[in-house]
C-alpha cells in the first residue's frame, strides 16, 4: 500500500470514528427514558421485577405506577408503551399517573410496558426519536420508540418466530414484540420474560381488568376499535355503548382465538384478567405516510394519507385535521373510563372508582383548535 | 412537482451518476444518493439517520460473510469435489430426474432458513461443478442457481417475505404451505429443465467420467462430507427445535470450523478473509441500500412511491405489482415485501388472504435478482466464477417473467383456488 493510500485510509477511519462516536452519545442518549410525575393518588412506585425478579437488572425492567384509593374495591391494569411508536398509549398513561385521583381499588400502571423498546428506533423507519410539549412545569421531551425490544438487549432473531405455548409461527423479528409474546415464559427470551412479569402482575394482584392501549396506521383494519377476550365482551359491549353515545367511533371486535401472542388473547385465557384492547389511528406509522415529523406524530397530520382517504385505501376518516394526540389520547382514556364503569356494574364489591383524568370532551372536543397536537395534552400534565 | 419527487429525483440521479460517471463503487453510490435525498428532503446529512438505517441489514450480512467462508472450506477441502463425483456416478443414467433433485438441493437451504444467499452459496456451490461436469454451460448453470435461490428463498416452510406481508394485517403464518408449494416447485421444475436438459441429454458419460475428481473422497472417505452433514442437520434442528436456534451465521462458522479437519489442510484465517475480500462490495451495497431506504422513508419518498402505486385503477395494480415489487426489491425484497406487499394485500382484501400473501411473496422474492443489489444473481455468478453477473440477469428474464405471470394468475385466481389449496 502506497504512503497515498495510508492517508486516505487514516481519513477515512478518522471520519468513521468521529461518525461513530457522535451517533455513538446519540444512541446512549436514547436509553435515559423521561418518567411521569407523581400525581395525586400514587402511593407507590414499584418495578415489574418486583413481580418477577427475572427482569431485575435488565432493560426489561420497567416501572410500575401503583395508585390505591382511601376504599377497598378491584384492581386494574393500564398498559401503556407495549409498543413505543404509538405515543398515545404511554401518553394516555402519563395522563392517568399525573391526573388520576383514585377513591376505591387499586389502579397499576405501567408507562412502557417495553422498556426496552423505548431506548431505540427501528432502523429503515427514518423516525424521530423525541417530541416536546408544553407542560404546567415547562417544556417536557419525551421519546418516540420502536415496536420492537431494542437489539442490544435481546439478539439475534431467529428466521421464524415461534410462539410459546401455541407454537404459532411468525415472522422472525415478531420476536422482539411484547404483543406476540404473552403469556410469556420466565426462563424464555427478554420479551417473553416482559410479558410474563405483567402476567404475574395481573395473577398476583388479582387484577380485574386490564387495558393494552395502542395505535394502528390508518390502512390497518383494525382501528378506532376494541378488541377484547370472549370473557370481557359483556363488559366490552357496555362500555362500548357508552362510548357511541358519547359520539365516539368505536368498533368492538372479540379476540379471535386463533392468532396468539396478543394481550386481549392470553391475558384472558393465562389469567383471570378481562383483558381489553384498544386501537386509535397513528399518522406515523404504516407504508402510505409521508416525511416523518413531529407534526405527524402528535398533530396526527400527514398529506398523504389524506389522498389515500380519497383512494378508500383506509379504515378511519382522515381530512387536514388529521388526528391529533389529544383525540387519540381521549379515546383511550374515556375507553378506560366506560368500561371500567362497566366493570364496576358487574361487580360492585370489586368497584374501581377515580375522578380527574380528562376524558374525549375534556381533551378534544372542548379544546380550542389551535392549541391541539400536544399543547392542549401538555396543560393537563405537571 | 411535489417535493418526495424531487427528492426521489435527486436520489436516482446521483445514484446513477456515482455509478457510471464518476465510476464509484454501488455501495459509495448509494451512500451519495442517500445523502442527496436527505439534504434535498431538507433534513441536512441527516448523519444519525444513515447510521441507523446502515444496521437494518446487520443480520443479512452476517449470513453472507459467514456462507461464503462456509463455501470456500468446502472447496478447499475437497468435499465439492467428492459430492459432485457421487452424484454423477450414481445419477447419470436418469438426467431429467437428476436435474430436479439437484435443483431441489439448492434450493433445500433456502426453504429452511428463508434466504436465497443461503441457497446459492452453500447447496448452489457444491451444485454447480456438479452441472457445470454434466455439461450445463457457466452461464446456464449460474442461472439454475440464481432462480434455485429465489424460489428456495419463497418455497415452504421458511418464506419470510410471506411472513412480513401477513404480519402486516395479522395473518398468522399457517396455511401457506399448499399455496407456496404449488407457487414454487412446478416453476423451479421448470426452469432447470429449460436451463439444462438440453445440454444434460447429451451427456458422454465416459468423458464426463475421466473428468472426475475423485481423489479426495478416497483419501479422506466419509469424513470428508462431515461439514456439508453438519450445516444441513444445524439448519434442521433450528428449523425443528426453536429453543436450539443458533441463527444461519453460527450454523455456518461450526461447519466452516469443522470442515477445516475434514479433509486438505486448510488456513481458516486466510480463507476467512479472502472470503469476507470478495463479499465486501455485496456488503457495501446492503450498507447504503438501508441508509438509502431510511432517507427515502424519512423524506416521504416510501410514502410517495406507495401512495403512487395505490393510486392507480383496480387492473393496473396488477401492472404495478408486476412492475413495482421486483424493482423495489432492488432495494431489498424483504423491504419490498413490507413496503409494497402490505399495500397491495389490503387492496386485494376480497380475494383468498392467503394465496394472495403467498403470490405476492413470490413477486416480491425477485428483487433477489434485481440490480444493484440482485443477491442471487451476484452470488450465482461469483460461485460458478463469472466476473460479471448481468448475464446471469439477462438470461434469467423469461423465467422471471413467468414467475410474475404465475404470480398474478393465483392472485386473479385465488378465490377460485382457495377450495383446493387452502387446508381447513
Amino acid at each position: 500500500m502506497g504512503k497515498k493510500n495510508y492517508i486516505s485510509a487514516a481519513l477515512c477511519l478518522v471520519v468513521a470514528i468521529v461518525i461513530m462516536v457522535g451517533t455513538g452519545k446519540n444512541f446512549l442518549a436514547a436509553r435515559e427514558v423521561p418518567l411521569p410525575e407523581k400525581g395525586p393518588s400514587v402511593t407507590e412506585v414499584k418495578m415489574l421485577s418486583d413481580w418477577f425478579d427475572g427482569l431485575k437488572d435488565t432493560n426489561g425492567d420497567t416501572p410500575v405506577y401503583v395508585l390505591k384509593g382511601e376504599k377497598e374495591g378491584g384492581a386494574a391494569l393500564v398498559l401503556g408503551g407495549t409498543h413505543a411508536n404509538e405515543p398515545s398509549g404511554y401518553m394516555s398513561a402519563f395522563t392517568f399517573i399525573e391526573t388520576a385521583v383514585v377513591e376505591a381499588g387499586t389502579v397499576y400502571v405501567i408507562p412502557y410496558t417495553n422498556h426496552s423498546a423505548m431506548t431505540h428506533n427501528d432502523p429503515g423507519e427514518g423516525n424521530i426519536q423525541y417530541f416536546t410539549i408544553p407542560t404546567q412545569s415547562g417544556e417536557r421531551t419525551f421519546r418516540f420508540g420502536s415496536r420492537a425490544t431494542n437489539p442490544i438487549d435481546q439478539w439475534p432473531d431467529p428466521d421464524v418466530y415461534v410462539h410459546y405455548p401455541s407454537n404459532q409461527q411468525l415472522s422472525g423479528s415478531e420476536t422482539r414484540n411484547i404483543n406476540r409474546a404473552y403469556p410469556g415464559r420466565p426462563d424464555g427470551n427478554l420479551t417473553e420474560k416482559m410479558a410474563y412479569g405483567v402476567a404475574e402482575l395481573i395473577r398476583t394482584e388479582n387484577v380485574g381488568i386490564t387495558f393494552d392501549l395502542h395505535e394502528a396506521s390508518p390502512e390497518y383494519p383494525v382501528i378506532n376499535a376494541t378488541v377484547a377476550h370472549q370473557n370481557a365482551m359483556d363488559i366490552a359491549s357496555e362500555g362500548c355503548i357508552e362510548l357511541l353515545l358519547g359520539g365516539i367511533d368505536m368498533a368492538l371486535e372479540q379476540s379471535p382465538t386463533n392468532f396468539h401472542g396478543l394481550t386481549h388473547r392470553e391475558l384472558g385465557d393465562f389469567t383471570d384478567t378481562m383483558a381489553i384492547l384498544m386501537e386509535t389511528a397513528n399518522a406515523s406509522q404504516g407504508r402510505l405516510r409521508g416525511a416523518s415529523g413531529v407534526e405527524q406524530v402528535i398533530g396526527g397530520l400527514d398529506r398523504f394519507y389524506e389522498i389515500n382517504e380519497d383512494l378508500g385505501m383506509l379504515y378511519v376518516p382522515f381530512d387536514e385535521n388529521g388526528h391529533p394526540i389529544e383525540e387519540r389520547c381521549g379515546r383511550h382514556l374515556q375507553g378506560i373510563y366506560e368500561y371500567i364503569a362497566a366493570y364496576n356494574n358487574a361487580n360492585p364489591d370489586d368497584a374501581i372508582i377515580y375522578s380527574g383524568v380528562p376524558g374525549y370532551d375534556e381533551l378534544f372536543l372542548n379544546a380550542d383548535p389551535a392549541t391541539l397536537g400536544g399543547a392542549h395534552l401538555g396543560s393537563f400534565l405537571k | 412537482m411535489s417535493i418526495e419527487l424531487i427528492t426521489f429525483i435527486a436520489m436516482v440521479a446521483v445514484f446513477l451518476l456515482g455509478c457510471f460517471a464518476a465510476k464509484l463503487p454501488v455501495s459509495i453510490s448509494m451512500v451519495l444518493s442517500a445523502i442527496a435525498g436527505s439534504l434535498v428532503g431538507g433534513h441536512g446529512i441527516a448523519v444519525r439517520h444513515l447510521v441507523e438505517g446502515m444496521f437494518s441489514y446487520v443480520d443479512t450480512i452476517l449470513v453472507i460473510a459467514t456462507a461464503m467462508i462456509f463455501m470456500k472450506v468446502i472447496q478447499e477441502s475437497g468435499a465439492l469435489d467428492a459430492i459432485a463425483s457421487v452424484i454423477i456416478e450414481r445419477f447419470h443414467k436418469v438426467p431429467a430426474l437428476m436435474l430436479c433433485m439437484i435443483m431441489l438441493i439448492i434450493m433445500f437451504p433456502g426453504m429452511i432458513t428463508g434466504s436465497s444467499t443461503a441457497s446459492v452459496l452453500s447447496a448452489g456451490s457444491i451444485m454447480a461443478p456438479v452441472l457445470m461436469l454434466m455439461g450445463v454451460p457457466m452461464l446456464e448453470t449460474a442461472g439454475i442457481l440464481a432462480m434455485g435461490g429465489v424460489l428456495g428463498m419463497i418455497a415452504p416452510p421458511t418464506n419470510i417475505p410471506a411472513m412480513v406481508i401477513g404480519a402486516g394485517i395479522d395473518i398468522p403464518y399457517s396455511g401457506f404451505g399448499l399455496p407456496l408449494s404449488l407457487l414454487t416447485f412446478p416453476l423451479a421444475f421448470l426452469f432447470v429443465l429449460m436451463f439444462g436438459y438440453k445440454h444434460v441429454k447429451k451427456m458422454n458419460y465416459l468423458e464426463v467420467q475421466a473428468k472426475l475428481n475423485t481423489e479426495s473422497r478416497k483419501k479422506f472417505g466419509f469424513k470428508v462430507y462431515i461439514p456439508l452433514v453438519l450445516a444441513i442437520v444445524l439448519m434442521t434442528l433450528t428449523k425443528l427445535v426453536p429453543s436450539f436456534s443458533i441463527g444461519m451465521p453460527l450454523v455456518f462458522l461450526i461447519s466452516a470450523v469443522v470442515g477445516c479437519f475434514t479433509g486438505y489442510k486448510i488456513n481458516l484465517l486466510k480463507v476467512s478473509k479472502d472470503s469476507v475480500n470478495s463479499v465486501l462490495p455485496v456488503m457495501g451495497i446492503l450498507m447504503g441500500v438501508g441508509m438509502f431506504i431510511q432517507i427515502m422513508t424519512l423524506t416521504g419518498v416510501r410514502g410517495f412511491i406507495v401512495t403512487f402505486c395505490m393510486s392507480l385503477p383496480a387492473w393496473a395494480r396488477y401492472i404495478a405489482i408486476a412492475i413495482s415489487m421486483p424493482l423495489f426489491g432492488a432495494v431489498s425484497s424483504f423491504g419490498s415485501a413490507s413496503v409494497l406487499g402490505v399495500p397491495f394485500l389490503l387492496t386485494f382484501l376480497a380475494q383468498d388472504e392467503i394465496i394472495v400473501a403467498s403470490a405476492l411473496s413470490l413477486i416480491a422474492g425477485l428483487g433477489d435478482m434485481m440490480p444493484p443489489t440482485a443477491l442471487a444473481g451476484i452470488f450465482a455468478a461469483q460461485v460458478v466464477g463469472m466476473e460479471k453477473y448481468t448475464p446471469v440477469l439477462k438470461k434469467c428474464l423469461i423465467p422471471c417473467l413467468i414467475i410474475i405471470v404465475w404470480g398474478l394468475l393465483f392472485i386473479a385466481g385465488a378465490n377460485i383456488l382457495e377450495p383446493f389449496i387452502i387446508l381447513g
